[in-house]
């Protein structure tokens, strides 16, 4: 026993020695109760004692002698540790015995002739070069552009047939989605809103303050906010609200098949799941704006008060800043907002792949989809009024 | 970790009521499984079979009762004794429930890798053959949603097995399985029965394999709420007087019978 290597044993715990008889001849004799959670060192032991053994000399004149006759319980840990030993012991082209295994084992034992196929050749992955990564991202961006602008086309169709057909609406779908995405947003819209207002008058009130010119913050930070922090404030939150939300819901419906359940009945998942969110997206983002709007300039109105400016001064200056165009400006783009939001929101739960993890990834990108898309709307929007001074 | 003890029994469940709430669905169930025993639940659908195998296996508390899992009671045990029970047995879902986001081989070595100290290639080694005794071999690689629902249902299988537990509950595991897998999945289950002693709690409905595979059933109805049948399922088809047994196991519509 030149080479011997044994696992302490606890009352049935398993044993394994290794013992090498001469050059050629090996024995392992195994007792006890070999099962998956005993089987851990053992099973490393053992192997790297065969592989050592199977280094030295020729492999083809070697054989391995697997003693099982005082083992007590195998299972099929133990029954995989055999085939390892087995594998390792064929690709040497060694040979390999067992004795004593308790025959109602064998039929397990057999159950995975040939063993070859329980070690794969490990298959490569060919890399992708440079060129072929960018130009399938280049496609996949196009595909996307492709989608989005069908996806709109399918949408503009099917709003213009809402009108056409108010009744065949599903308005308990639009009542849901409006109550979710409005009614339920206003505690964070206002808050956001409450502490934008505040943070914009101090700002504002410190460079100003500068120049004598803090009675001016109140009419800049009144046109600021209906015009541009109101309805951006409002649709970031909304993006990462409720376009989140359609795209986790449809998203879900997508992996049960239930979008498949529609078109297969015969039915449009854009009017039956894309129009009723749409909808709630066009009637609660303006008036989610305009209550951010109406926050935020009271809170720029106690704000203004510690400055000294009275609630009169600063309504008389908002007078003169900000008319009914402005207002309206803003409310038309915060409309334009929910229905990229909504729309997004759905489009990216219809294009969801499979399983849980496919969800999330919509969930994902309907947020930051929303989120370029508003911003890029934005950008349209300014350079208009530039032009027109709209 | 013993070798099974045929006179102890592996399942024993005493006054086991099962429901929701205020809807009961079963009520003062009592009934016992032995170690190496392949025990069926048959019942019509919605009559309480898939939730009675969750109040078996502890996912949710029975409103009265208990359920002794190799002695230990599941419906009381909290913290780590709890743990210990859950590992002692392996459950297939309905419906697969494979990890989404990972590989077939994955799903089957994640239990291995939180609760043994085997390498991954040990790991891997025994999860491929597991996958193996379902016939899913070639698909290691694969993720649960590249392949069908049958062959989801056979991977959840090799992974309910995959720390050897000594009792299994699969939930409907040959619905939905062509003949051929079917039969090839009753020989691995009577293999694994007979030559490990692991016991079986199977929900089934497909007649074929519960007289093929079954040492014993037992029957529920929803009218009844409770057990209207209990044996050998040979015996009940030709024998049983009672005309929803009868109806059941001779494939009989409710109309003709009526």
């Amino acid at each position: 026993m030149s080479n011997s290597a044994t696992i302490s044993a606890v009352s049935d715990a398993p044993v394994a020695v290794w013992s090498q008889v001469d050059a050629n001849n090996a024995k392992v004799l195994m007792s006890g109760n070999v099962n998956v959670y005993s089987l851990g060192g053992i099973w490393t032991q053992i192997r790297d004692s065969q592989d050592v053994w199977l280094k030295q000399g020729d492999g083809k004149s070697k054989s391995l002698t697997f003693d099982a006759g005082k083992v007590t319980f195998l299972d099929g840990a133990g029954i995989a540790f055999l085939i390892g030993i087995e594998e390792a012991q064929t690709t040497a082209g060694a040979k390999f015995d067992v004795v004593g295994l308790d025959p109602r084992y064998e039929p397990l034992l057999s159950e995975f002739n040939p063993i070859g196929n329980l070690f794969p050749v490990p298959v490569v992955k060919p890399k992708r070069s440079f060129v072929v990564s960018t130009g399938m991202a280049a496609q996949n961006l196009i595909d996307d552009a492709i989608g989005l602008i069908t996806f709109t086309g399918h949408l503009a169709s099917d709003l213009a047939w809402s009108i056409r057909y108010p009744n065949q609406v599903r308005w308990g779908d639009f009542v849901n989605a409006a109550v979710q995405a409005g009614i339920a947003a206003l505690p964070i819209v206002g808050l956001v809103a409450f502490l934008i207002g505040v943070i914009l008058s101090f700002q504002a009130a410190i460079g100003m303050q500068q120049f004598g010119a803090v009675s001016f913050v109140g009419p800049l930070a009144a046109l600021g906010i209906v015009r541009e922090m109101g309805p951006l404030i409002t649709a970031i939150l909304l993006a990462g609200r409720s376009s989140a939300a359609f795209a986790a819901e449809i998203g879900t419906m997508t992996v049960n098949s239930e979008v498949d359940a529609l078109v297969s009945g015969g039915l449009s998942p854009i009017r039956f799941l894309v129009v009723p969110r749409v909808l709630a997206g066009i009637l609660v983002a303006p008036i989610l704006t305009l209550f951010a709007d109406i926050v935020s300039i009271f809170s720029s109105m106690l704000t203004m008060l510690i400055y000294g400016i009275p609630f009169i001064n600063f309504y008389n200056g908002m007078l003169s800043a900000v008319d009914i165009e402005d207002i309206s400006s803003g409310l038309i783009k915060a409309t334009l907002f929910g229905v990229v939001i909504s729309a997004v929101g759905c489009l990216r739960g219809m294009q969801t792949g499979n399983g849980a993890a496919a969800v999330g990834i919509s969930a994902t990108r309907a947020v930051v989809s929303s989120i370029v898309l508003i911003v890029l709307v934005d950008g349209i929007f300014a350079f208009i009024s530039y032009k027109t001074g709209f | 970790m013993d070798t099974p003890n045929k006179s102890q029994c592996a399942i024993d469940v005493q006054n086991l009521t099962v429901g929701y709430g205020s809807n009961i669905l079963m009520q003062n169930l009592n009934f016992t499984v032995n170690y190496g025993e392949i025990f069926v639940i048959l019942g019509g659908s919605g009559c309480g079979k898939s939730s009675l195998l969750k109040n078996l296996f502890g996912l949710y508390q029975p409103l009265s009762g208990d359920v002794l899992i190799e002695g230990q009671n599941i419906t009381t045990a909290a913290g780590a004794e709890r743990q210990k029970i859950m590992t002692s047995f392996g459950v297939m879902y309905q419906q697969g429930a494979l990890f989404g986001s990972m590989n077939l081989l994955d799903n089957v070595t994640l239990f291995m890798q939180e609760y043994t100290q085997l390498t991954q290639g040990q790991m891997d080694l025994l999860a491929r053959c597991k996958l193996d005794l379902v016939g899913l071999l070639p698909y290691e690689s694969y993720m649960p949603s590249e392949i069908s629902g049958g062959m989801q249902k056979r991977a959840a299988i090799a992974r309910a097995m995959a720390l050897d537990p000594k009792i299994l509950f699969l939930d409907e595991p040959s619905a939905g399985l062509d003949p051929i897998t079917s039969a090839d999945l009753d020989s691995t289950i009577q293999d694994l029965s007979k030559n490990l002693g692991i016991t079986f709690i199977i929900v089934s409905h497909e007649l074929a394999s519960i007289y093929a595979i079954a040492d014993k059933v037992i029957m529920l109805d929803k009218g009844a709420q409770g057990i209207i049948a209990e044996g050998d399922p040979k015996v009940l088809r030709d024998t049983s007087k009672d005309p929803r047994v009868h109806q059941f196991f001779n494939r009989i519509m409710s109309k003709d019978a009526a």
